[in-house]
């Protein structure tokens, strides 16, 4: 213990290894919890998403402008593709909800990798829960409202056509998966998937930085260890828009199988 | 919609054998825990994991 305490203390003395201390930032302004980096970050994103598409809505022409055009893509995406594909016939009611629910993920993901950013606000589990709990909230109530709290229930733990004795071993695994599985599974990957990748980079990056400091030797691999960062910098990039969509995508397939008439 | 299924299909499985293995393993576990044996766990491990797999089949395998 206290040898490991000494050599943290030198400086430049020893590689320390990226970890989960690395994710927590503390309060820039002393004493005030809300002041970190992911909640400023989370406001940002909500000031750049409204700034985006007011300013590509404003001028709506027939013959659409850059802007518009870029604005209207992410829009028809997620309502055609997301929306109405798997939703069905109801699925305008949804659609405002997984707008913003994709544009919002989208964003703070896409900050991992923005320069001078470079931290993904769902790398902080809050935010993950927050939204699987808006999520679990939304389809248990669009259920409830269409089938009625009893029927609902009974749509979820009833599986028609099996034999009586069957559900005492399959009516708890319905319940787990649709109360707690589902929430859980949903902030889980998204916030494993942030916090890995930000922690993949900081290895490759740190460690770059590192090798330069070491004998002629570690410097001459140090590039290396740049360039698979940024490769890796673009791998993140697909993984936190696939993340957006998986998490918008299967919040529209709970909907919908919500809104199903049978389960 | 049918692009999709693979993906709901996915996690729907995915979840179903979590659920499984939580629920029974855990009542298996806390079965242990009170009486002070050690093989429920074993057993509610394999009992999850076995109407895990019957839900998959009623759900995606009987048409």
């Amino acid at each position: 213990m206290r040898v490991l305490a000494a050599t943290k203390g030198v400086e430049g003395e020893g590689f320390n290894p990226p970890d989960a201390g690395d994710f927590n930032l503390p309060p820039f302004i002393e004493g005030n919890v809300f002041a970190t980096k992911p909640i400023l970050l989370a406001f940002l994103s909500v000031l750049l998403i409204a700034t985006f598409f007011i300013l590509a809505a404003r001028k709506a022409a027939v013959v659409p402008s850059k802007l518009q055009f870029a604005g209207e893509s992410v829009y028809t995406f997620v309502r055609n593709d997301l929306g109405r594909d798997v939703i069905g016939h109801e699925f305008m009611r949804f659609v405002p909800y997984l707008f913003t629910l994709f544009t919002f993920i989208l964003v703070n993901n896409l900050f991992g990798i923005v320069p001078l950013i470079q931290f993904p606000t769902m790398s902080r589990i809050s935010f993950p829960y927050v939204l699987a709990a808006f999520t679990f909230f939304v389809f248990h109530y669009v259920g409830i409202r269409r089938h009625g709290l009893i029927s609902y229930l009974k749509g979820i733990m009833f599986i028609p056509g099996v034999p009586k004795p069957a559900y005492v071993l399959i009516t708890p695994l319905e319940l787990a998966t649709y109360f707690l599985v589902r929430p859980l599974t949903l902030s889980l990957r998204l916030f494993a998937n942030m916090f890995a990748g930000h922690l993949l980079l900081l290895v490759f990056f740190l460690g770059g930085e590192h090798l330069l400091q070491g004998v002629i030797g570690l410097k001459l691999i140090s590039p290396f260890s740049f360039a698979i960062g940024i490769a890796l910098t673009f791998f993140e990039f697909m993984v936190q828009c696939l993340q957006a969509y998986i998490f918008t995508l299967l919040t529209a397939l709970y909907i919908a199988g919500a809104l199903a008439d049978e389960h | 919609m049918a692009p999709r299924n693979d993906e709901n299909a996915f996690w729907t499985i995915f979840g179903y054998l979590l659920s499984g293995l939580l629920i029974w393993g855990g009542i298996g576990y806390g079965l242990d825990r009170w009486l002070g044996t050690g093989f429920f766990l074993l057993g509610g491990l394999l009992l999850g994991m076995g109407s895990s797999l019957y839900l998959i089949w009623l759900r995606f395998g009987r048409n």
